[in-house]
């Protein structure tokens, strides 16, 4: 071997140009790739069956971990689809004076929508109110009991702007000037309170995001802690491998498949839990529903939603161990 | 593998020679062994050769490759190419004889059934071929170096090191192992080892290296 022009190239050509026939770097083959990571996979998941105790406690670790703010999502999200529904009915209610005729409430029904900040009025008799709340409220036979109907006619009214908080001192005034409309005996917005709903909401996820961020960081812990165990227990495995000529990414594949594992399944579990727990709450929270409004349906964990779990852990699992491992194994060095 | 030492000298941080001025060339396909008292150096230079340490001072050549130019990326590399055998065989005990023996082929990615085949030659060669699911622990010393050897020989290296490897056993088990080595160097392979036993070596009729307190005293002749 002459070639001496490039140090490097003839470096690399003598380490090529051999009798062997064994792989070595520059013979790259996918399938060679892909059945060695298969291997890894599976050995590395035999590996966390060998130990089951200690497995299963860091995966219910992770998964209790993960649930938590994946349980607070789930309720988020429910809170937030019942605001979304009650957002659309934002209206201003106004109760006519009981003993107006039905001809005057119809005149001011037409006059409020021809209102250009108005989008709509809906009209709703005496006998109207009264079928309503007597479907509504359970109250059939107090209702019936009752010599005459109590109920006042009632118009709805809905805004042309949405609530939010811009619009609310706007929506405010338009109640105000309602209010005082000469048949209107009691004007009511139900945006304040929808106001003050979104406030909790917006404090509610902040908080949801905050605790998240504090369970990932601590699950990253736990694994890479998990992780920087099983590479001091396997040491002496390390110091061979790297003796009969182990790549460091071949030595780090199986702990960055560990972790994998451990956020997987992990985050398996964190969903299963969503689902028990939110199957165990569904029946006195629908009940609960039932009494206020109808049409909605109590949210839980959907497909989209268990595989990003999924993808999730699985993601903070292999970058824990990533972390671990790179700060560990360069540690074990021969000698 | 060719392999020259020009001038290595090997200084640890502490202040401590182990090497220095060593020159030896081993040509391709020769068998050596490596003598001296502990201490002199023997195990500083196997390490060198595997790049496991860094000379401090000089060159070393491999088939006329400098390897200060190797970069750490390319050092597993080089390591396939070399079959190593220690005193503290350094067998994993947890793994089968199989497994410990397979290791340099599932390092470098062979496939499976090569795998197999290339074990079993393996372990056909140092007269291991019943013990293959044995572990470690149910092998007596001399059968443990023996899996030991055929790790360094299943991916059929060109350069087997031999760190002591006789060390611990009985005078006829060190003489079964030395001819195994013979037989590999009889093959084409370079082989050096390393050891004290200066009667044995003398036995083998190769050339000696010679290492006192790091630098080479002897080169040539049977000890």
């Amino acid at each position: 071997m002459a070639q001496k022009p490039n140090q490097r190239g003839a470096t690399r050509e003598s380490i090529k140009a051999t009798k062997h026939n064994w792989p070595t770097r520059t013979s790259f083959s996918p399938s060679k790739y892909f059945r060695q990571h298969q291997t890894t996979l599976t050995e590395s998941f035999m590996r966390l069956v060998h130990y089951p105790l200690a497995s299963v406690m860091t995966v219910m670790v992770i998964a209790i971990a993960l649930s938590l703010p994946g349980g607070l999502y789930v309720l988020l999200k429910n809170v937030q689809s019942v605001t979304d529904q009650w957002e659309q009915q934002s209206v201003i209610t106004l109760y006519l004076f009981p003993n107006l005729e039905d001809t005057q409430a119809l005149a001011l029904s037409h006059r409020l929508s021809a209102q250009a900040d108005i989008a709509s009025v809906e009209y709703i008799s005496k006998e109207e109110g009264l079928r309503y709340f007597e479907r509504s409220s359970g109250y059939e036979q107090i209702m019936s009991a009752l010599p005459e109907n109590p109920l006042p006619i009632v118009l709805r009214v809905i805004p042309r702007q949405t609530v939010d908080i811009t619009t609310l001192s706007s929506l405010q005034a338009l109640r105000n000037q309602l209010a005082a409309q000469k048949e209107v005996e009691y004007a009511e917005l139900d945006a304040q309170w929808l106001q003050r709903l979104a406030n909790i909401l917006s404090f509610g996820q902040r908080f949801v995001y905050a605790l998240s961020v504090l369970l990932v960081v601590a699950v990253l812990l736990i694994v890479g802690n998990t992780i920087r165990m099983a590479v001091e227990s396997r040491r002496d495995e390390v110091l061979v491998m790297k003796l009969v000529g182990a790549t460091d990414a071949y030595i780090r594949r199986p702990f960055l498949y560990m972790g994998f594992w451990f956020g997987v399944l992990g985050g398996f579990f964190a969903s299963l839990c969503i689902l028990v727990l939110s199957w165990w709450v569904s029946a006195p929270a629908e009940r609960l529903i039932d009494l206020y409004q109808s049409g909605f349906q109590l949210q839980t964990f959907n497909a989209d939603e268990i595989i990003l779990c999924l993808t999730i852990s699985a993601f903070i699992g292999v970058f824990g161990a990533w972390i671990a491992v790179n700060r560990h194994i360069a540690t074990i060095e021969l000698q | 593998m060719e392999i020259e030492f020009q001038r290595v000298g090997k200084k640890y941080e502490s202040g401590q020679e182990a090497l220095s001025q060593v020159s030896f060339h081993l040509q391709q396909g020769e068998m050596a062994f490596l003598t001296g008292h502990s201490g002199a150096g023997k195990s500083t230079l196997m390490k060198l050769m595997m790049m496991i340490e860094r000379q401090t001072s000089g060159q070393i050549l491999v088939d006329g490759v400098d390897l200060r130019t190797l970069s750490r990326r390319a050092i597993p590399h080089h390591r396939r190419r070399v079959g190593v055998v220690f005193q503290n065989h350094q067998l994993l005990l947890d793994r089968s004889v199989f497994h410990n023996v397979a290791l340099p082929l599932l390092v470098s990615g062979a496939d499976p059934q090569q795998i197999a085949k290339r074990v079993r030659a393996a372990l056909d060669k140092v007269g291991l071929l019943d013990k293959e699911k044995y572990y470690p622990m149910a092998l007596s010393g001399g059968e443990q170096q023996r899996v030991g050897i055929a790790r360094a020989v299943v991916n059929k290296p060109q350069l087997l090191l031999a760190d002591e490897p006789t060390g611990n056993l009985d005078p006829k088990l060190s003489a079964e192992i030395m001819n195994l080595f013979q037989e590999f160097n009889r093959v084409g392979v370079t082989v050096l080892v390393a050891s004290h036993d200066l009667a044995l070596v003398a036995r083998m009729r190769h050339r000696v290296l010679t290492l006192n307190q790091g630098r080479m005293v002897n080169d040539g002749g049977f000890g």
